[in-house]
């Protein structure tokens, strides 16, 4: 036992916990009794005995944890030892609950926990839509409402969305660039850990007195600044949220641009490194102003500042153009990831390289870039200054152009391909081009002043954003996660299931998003607990298809769980793919490659006969690769 | 591969070949890079603090600025800067002095930029003292001490990085290649960058 709480580890990390947790706390009543202050202050924006804590806990975990051991053996000027690798890799099953820094376990331990909240997600959506089943008050009161819509945001996009792509690139990014890990493994391990913790912030929230965090995802101020304690919890999480965020993608720009094999110049990059890579850039450009707007709203709430406070000679619009200076970059960190996703399934399962491979590159860069433009979007209506409108709808459209060479040269690289439809990786890539163009299209709607004017705070809105998200970002989550099972588990999931899932999903989508574009069109405001009785009959369809499509991802949940532990071996490269994470065992070993791979040629040659990407260690001459014929759909010819 | 063949000490033996070396594919270090793009995202963080001073400033305030009243120390300031100023050159001499292998000067330099800068820290604390307004005072306090705040918890972060280069270079741990002066070079760039940083907050927040 002494010797367990010597080790880094589950013992250590609660003890560091609680240690944190007590400092943190006796930090804060000692310099309040100094200052001759009451001990306990407990107006709702104060508590700083609760908040505190809430910051320094989460260090003491992870000091606990072994997150910084290696570091603070450096710090302290010991010799660096080399490193042992005692903690990379996953021998057994314990191995994934430790801190861990081989990126595969990494990968696998984001995707799992992302999972996890987006049941968790999902399970609070359900509440809502059970709430706004009927018009007036079904199950929870209007304030808890306003939580439960405000936490199902957080979580699906904090928690869910932009981590598991961070999770899924985790897994085969270093892989696909011929890289024995990432660049810094410590660092990506600690960037998974913060994750779990800003989670249990989040959701502690629903125990604060005055529930959880009320103001919405976007949190604006003054309404923030004055909401009870559990909008103190959203400050502090968001920032465990976007350090995570920000050391992963830190992780992957240096890992992308030092660490690629020999031969892998920028243009024979798959795409989902582009996208990644772009991704990174946003992350680390933009999250940053995410977290300064909520310390500014935290040291409103706490220090009594005057950030936000119009009386005081505060600016309170500038919250929004602070805030949406990130979080318009941040709806494409949720979105190109997913992209880079969908240009590997769309090529594989046709088997043609990728039509427009460079511009497909250059395009996720122009959308970077434009992202960054488009910010007041979102404060058509906000009474911000009118000369900033124009240009902003100007630069909102324009960045359709790169989306749309995207979206053309998807369906350039399907035209006369042979198109697999066995693979539900295929089935959701194809459903998700029809969703995100039609979540597109009402995003160029909502781009235009006038009718961003008339729809703005309706169910528009929201049908919009599930388009986009669910629609877009869930499906190429959902492609992504079929495509790699084999390649993570080493077996195949049952496609079948797969099938039943994606119809499933689909359908749901579908029923459940888009009539909320007609009650919005209508005027349904959104983040209200009730409405007028003529939505009634149009909610009551979309919650009774909101529950079709929550029930449907258990068949998921239980085709992963049983696939993972029964399914049949899935061999190192079940869909003859090109790039190298498929030329590797499945799993792959634990240090990658023996000797990093030489890229000889671009990621997509499908349907030239010899073709490759990559000549493995070990290997001396390309062999011809015969191409076996599978059931397939054939376009016609 | 020679680093194929480097067993590890203890636990799993029999998988223990370790990791193949990457390939190099850019020139620039991975630590640098890594150094640089995460002063990336603090100056963007900045940046947030930035709009926020002048969407204060600019947009919500019509009066004179500062407030009327308020009158900021710009002549302790300024020589502040001038001390803050003097650290970067003297980190940069230690830099230089490790890549000639000259160890007297690499902690010399290094004794001087943690004097310095500590020095700097416990100027503008004194001046949080004695200025006469607080957080809590307008939007402009909020702005002032939020902004000065920022830059002074990297200037405690830089001392911290720079007291560990210190450790090490007394006990003899750095050389003249470049991997064996990451130690010193990696602060060196952070210190730099609080430098430059603090430049854009003196000239927006004191001269302007």
């Amino acid at each position: 036992m002494a010797m367990a709480i010597r080790q880094p580890g589950w013992y250590r990390g609660a003890i560091g916990m609680v240690l944190g947790a007590a400092f943190g706390f006796g930090l804060v009543i000692a310099l309040r009794a100094i200052s001759g202050l009451e001990l306990f202050q407990t107006e709702q924006t104060g508590y700083p005995h609760v908040i505190v804590p809430l910051i320094t806990a989460p260090f003491g975990f992870l000091f606990g944890f072994g997150a910084f051991d290696y570091w603070f053996r450096w710090a302290a000027g010991k010799p660096t030892i080399p490193d042992d690798h005692s903690a990379h890799g996953a021998y057994r099953w314990q191995d994934y609950f430790k801190f861990n820094t081989d990126h595969k376990v990494i990968g696998i331990q984001y995707v799992v926990t992302t999972l996890c909240f987006f049941l968790i997600g999902g399970v609070l959506a359900l509440l809502i839509r059970a709430e706004l089943a009927q018009p007036g008050e079904q199950i929870v009161a209007a304030n808890t409402y306003n939580g439960l819509f405000s936490t199902h945001a957080i979580v699906m996009i904090f928690l869910f969305i932009i981590p598991i792509f961070a999770g899924l690139a985790n897994y085969v990014l270093p892989l696909m660039i011929g890289a024995p890990d990432m660049a810094f493994p410590r660092l990506n391990a600690l960037s998974f850990w913060l994750l779990p913790i800003a989670g249990i912030v989040f959701l502690g929230s629903f125990l604060a007195p005055g529930g959880a965090f009320d103001a919405g995802w976007t949190g604006y101020a003054p309404l923030s600044t004055g909401a009870p304690l559990g909008q103190s919890f959203f400050n502090v999480g968001v920032q465990f949220a976007g350090a995570s965020s920000i050391a992963t993608a830190l992780n992957f720009l240096v890992t992308i641009i030092t660490m690629r094999a020999p031969g892998m110049n920028p243009w024979r990059m798959p795409l989902l490194v582009w996208a990644n890579l772009s991704t990174s850039l946003l992350v680390v450009g933009a999250t940053p102003f995410v977290a300064g707007a909520q310390f500014m709203v935290l040291f409103d709430r706490i220090l009594g500042m005057n950030f936000f406070q119009f009386l005081e000679g505060g600016d309170v619009i500038s919250y929004q153009h602070i805030f949406w200076f990130y979080s318009h970059p941040a709806v494409y960190i949720m979105m190109l990831p997913g992209f880079g996703i969908i240009s590997e399934v769309i090529s594989t399962h046709s088997r043609k390289p990728v039509f427009g491979y460079r511009l497909m590159a250059l395009a996720l860069i122009g959308i970077v870039v434009l992202s960054y433009s488009v910010w007041a979007h979102h404060m058509f209506v906000a009474g911000m200054f009118s000369w900033l409108r124009v240009p902003m709808m100007i630069t909102t459209m324009l960045i359709a152009v790169p989306t749309g060479i995207k979206i053309f040269s998807w369906l350039g690289t399907l035209f006369y391909g042979k198109i697999h439809l066995y693979s539900t990786s295929m089935l959701f890539s194809l459903a998700f081009i029809i969703t995100f163009v039609v979540g597109g299209i009402s995003g160029v709607m909502l781009g235009m002043i006038p009718i961003d004017i008339h729809v703005s705070d309706t169910y528009f809105i929201v049908a919009h954003i599930h388009f986009v998200l669910f629609g877009g970002s869930v499906f190429t989550i959902f492609a992504g996660i079929y495509h790699w099972f084999p390649k993570m588990t080493g077996r195949m999931y049952d496609e079948r299931l797969g099938r039943i899932h994606f119809w499933g999903t689909v359908v749901g989508t579908w029923m459940a998003f888009v009539p909320m574009h007609w009650i919005g069109m209508d005027g349904m405001p959104r983040r209200v607990a009730d409405y007028a009785s003529v939505y009634g009959d149009w909610n009551l369809f979309i919650s009774v298809s909101a529950f079709l499509l929550g029930a449907v991802q258990l068949i998921f949940i239980y085709n992963m769980i049983v696939s993972w532990r029964f399914g049949p071996k899935a061999g190192n490269n079940p869909w003859r793919a090109h790039s190298i994470e498929w030329q590797v065992s499945s799993p792959p070993p634990v240090f990658n490659f023996d000797e990093i791979p030489r890229v000889v040629g671009g990621p997509y040659e499908y349907g030239t006969p010899g073709a490759r990407h990559a000549i493995m260690g070990g290997e001396t001459a390309p062999e011809e690769l015969p191409e076996p014929e599978p059931a397939t759909v054939t376009s016609p010819s | 591969m020679e680093s194929a063949s480097i067993a590890a000490g203890h636990g799993h033996a029999e998988e223990h070949h370790g990791p193949p070396e990457a390939h190099q594919s850019a020139r620039i270090d991975r630590t640098i890079l890594g150094i640089l793009l995460f002063i990336l995202s603090e100056v963007m963080l900045f940046g947030a603090f930035f709009a926020a001073y002048f969407f204060i400033r600019a947009v919500a305030n019509d009066g004179p600025w500062p407030p009327v009243g308020i009158e900021l120390p710009v002549m302790i300031a300024g020589i502040n800067t001038a001390i803050l100023v003097s650290s970067s050159f003297t980190v940069h001499y230690a830099l230089e002095a490790i890549k000639h292998n000259n160890h007297r000067g690499l902690k010399l330099g290094l004794t001087m930029t943690w004097l310095l800068g500590a020095t700097f820290l416990f100027i503008q604390i004194n001046e949080y003292v004695h200025i006469g307004f607080t957080p809590r005072d307008g939007a402009f306090g909020s702005i002032f001490f939020s902004l000065t705040g920022l830059h002074g918890a990297h200037v405690f972060v830089g001392l911290l990085l720079l007291t560990f280069a210190n450790i090490r270079a007394y006990r003899g741990h750095f050389g003249p290649d470049q991997k064996d002066h990451l130690g010193v070079e990696v602060p060196g760039i952070y210190w730099h960058f609080v430098d430059i940083m603090w430049i854009i907050v003196f000239l927006a927040v004191y001269i302007i």
